[in-house]
């Protein structure tokens, strides 16, 4: 599955807060179809690095790389319109949208007629079937797709949210924990998608606490350690106690 | 498809049980449902109490006074839903009264020509709104509060000095009766609905107000859709200043006073949460239905405009404080 093209590439990325250095000079490398995971402590910047990455937030410095040519990203749409698609960390759903309007919020189809053209009249229809076809195919038991997104579980939540990276990712799918405060059976049903999306072609990171998840569904995994990174390993030559120590610091990484 | 509105939500469906359109209508019949029922609990009790209340007149009375306020509200509705606030399309109001009134007094433009100038006159104001709104990130309540007096300001200049009044017969036609102001709001309110259902801006009114930094994230527009929904909030309190101009016959800065705390007051009373990403104008119509029948019942048991005021206000504090309530801890 490994392939050594390098898809995504950025260098020295950084974040600053005022006087609060979130994220300080991080080199990051996405090969084509890996699964990448991103580990560090509460605070370490891994969700800095991904909004700065994406254009959540704007970057104090930093370029970013795509086959080798720079893109600018500087809003989500640009980082859309690259083939990225982010679930950002608790913001990846509306609460008072139904499942459809959220599966398509931003991206909606437009009646193919006078009205959907001169008003912007939306094809509820043929975004209905669509989410449904794609639910089936991924296995994910929700019917009452009118209803608003307060009402779903946190598995189904996750679920739906990752659903959407399939259905728009065209290359790269970034996920921030999206095991958080999912049960056992949750965070399976979770894993898995995570593991469709490569199957589907798309590169991924994943931001995790859980060593399990790194060992079991990952390819590589970078160590962030206050705003730095701590370092860069192949899964297959660390253990979860390894990763542990680099992650608090008891462990000396070297980068790359 | 045994869900029965609860927060319950361990239950998974299989992908067979399909929904339908139908459980889209019971799903909006189930919200709108108990205000529909209050406003007719609340006739009947008038009803009951007074004996001229009970004729037909009355009831037309009350669609008719409260026609040319839902027009404004429907508009509140939107940038409210949006989670936006506008305090100044009172202002908006008495600026777009006093540019028809010149437009048809003064200088005896045609009536279709009078109106648009209106309506755009309305719209740039919302918009603009809107706009300082986006630009300097100054809160919604300060900006639209500037607004109110601003606006009110250049009503003022602009009407000083000016007679405005006794226009064409085929002006007067637009707000008089009850009947043509009562269709009036029954179009406005279904093409607004219309909109907020239907389209995508509409859609994305719900998306800002739930959550603008998901709305932000999944590559909605913020900012330009934010704009577009205060222009929609000023033509409409631009329509409504026109039938209300019409009605009258005659234009002055002071009309539109207050009119947009009616407006907010209706919109919560129909449910629409001042909070933002839940409601619909159908809610807010039944919600000033059920204020003008509070209103023009009252007053039919001889109950004075003070008191009437003060009735109105534990009602607006009782809706808001459903709204909290009922809101699911998440
Ligand atoms: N909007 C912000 N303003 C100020 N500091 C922030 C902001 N967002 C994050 N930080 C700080 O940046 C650091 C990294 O945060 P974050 O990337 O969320 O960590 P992680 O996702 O690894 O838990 C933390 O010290 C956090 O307090
Ligand atoms: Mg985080």
């Amino acid at each position: 599955m490994n392939g050594t093209q390098t898809i995504l590439s950025a260098r020295g990325l950084s974040k600053h807060y005022g006087g609060v250095v979130a994220l300080d000079a991080v080199d990051l490398e996405l090969r084509q179809g890996e699964v990448l995971a991103v580990v560090g402590d509460n605070g370490a910047g891994k969700s800095t690095l991904i909004k700065a990455l994406t254009g959540a937030i704007s970057k104090t410095a930093g370029r970013v790389e795509m086959d080798g040519e720079e893109v600018v990203i500087n809003s989500p749409s640009d980082a859309k319109r690259a083939g990225i698609e982010t679930v950002y960390q608790d913001l990846a759903l509306v609460n008072e949208l139904s499942i459809t309007k959220n599966m398509f919020l931003g991206r909606e189809i437009r009646r193919n007629d006078v009205f959907g053209r001169l008003f912007g009249a939306l094809d509820f229809a043929k975004m209905d079937s669509e989410i449904r076809a794609l639910f089936q195919k991924l296995d994910i038991r929700i019917a009452d797709i009118y209803r608003e997104a307060e009402a779903f579980s946190g598995g189904q939540r996750q679920a739906v949210a990752l659903a959407k990276t399939v259905m728009f990712g065209k290359r790269i799918a970034i996920l921030d924990e999206p095991t958080a405060a999912l049960g056992v059976r949750e965070s399976k049903m979770a894993m898995d998608l995570v593991r469709s999306l490569k199957d589907h072609g798309l590169s991924v990171i994943m931001i995790t606490h859980n060593m399990q998840h790194v060992m079991n569904y990952c390819d590589r995994v970078m160590v962030l350690r206050l705003g730095r990174l701590a370092a860069v390993r192949d899964v297959k030559d660390v253990d979860g106690d390894t990763l542990v120590g680099l992650i608090t610091g008891a462990t000396e990484g070297r980068a790359a | 498809m045994t869900h029965t509105g609860d927060n319950s939500s361990t239950q998974i469906s299989t992908p067979t049980a399909t929904s339908s359109g139908f459980d889209v209508l019971r799903h909006q019949f189930q919200q709108i449902w108990q205000v529909l029922a209050a406003l007719v609990l609340i006739y009947l009790v008038f009803f009951v109490l007074s004996e001229p209340f009970r004729s037909l007149d009355t009831l037309l009375s009350i669609f008719g006074q409260a026609s040319i306020l839902a027009i404004l509200a429907c508009g509140t509705t939107v940038v409210l839903i949006s989670g936006g606030l506008d305090l100044s399309v009172g202002s908006i109001f008495a600026v777009v009264g006093v540019v028809v009134g010149i437009m048809l007094a003064e200088y005896q433009l045609p009536v279709p020509l009078a109106v648009v100038i209106g309506l755009l006159a309305g719209a740039g104001m919302g918009a603009l709104n809107g706009t300082i709104q986006v630009l300097t990130k100054v809160p919604a309540f300060i900006v639209t509060l500037g607004g109110l007096t601003a606006y009110k300001g250049i009503a003022e200049i602009l009407a000083s000095g000016r007679d405005l009044s006794r226009f064409p017969d085929s002006f007067q036609m637009l707000g008089s009766g009850y009947m043509v102001p009562m269709g009036i709001m029954f179009a406005v309110a279904l093409v607004t609905g219309l909109f907020l259902a239907k389209t995508q801006l509409g859609n994305h009114a719900y998306a800002i107000g739930g959550n603008e930094e998901v709305a932000r994230l999944s590559g909605v527009n913020v900012r330009k859709s934010r704009i577009y929904y205060y222009m929609i909030g000023g033509a409409l309190a631009a329509t409504a200043a026109i039938l209300e101009v019409s009605k009258l016959n005659f234009a002055m800065p002071a009309r539109g006073q207050s009119y947009e705390l009616f407006a907010i007051a209706a919109v919560v009373i129909g449910g629409t949460s001042l909070f933002g990403g839940r409601g619909g104008v159908g809610k807010t119509l039944i919600g000033m239905l059920i204020m003008q029948t509070i209103i023009v019942g009252l007053s039919y048991l001889g109950v004075g405009t003070s008191v009437q005021r003060i009735a109105i206000g534990i009602i607006i504090i009782l809706a808001v404080y459903w709204d909290v309530w009922k809101r699911p801890a998440r």
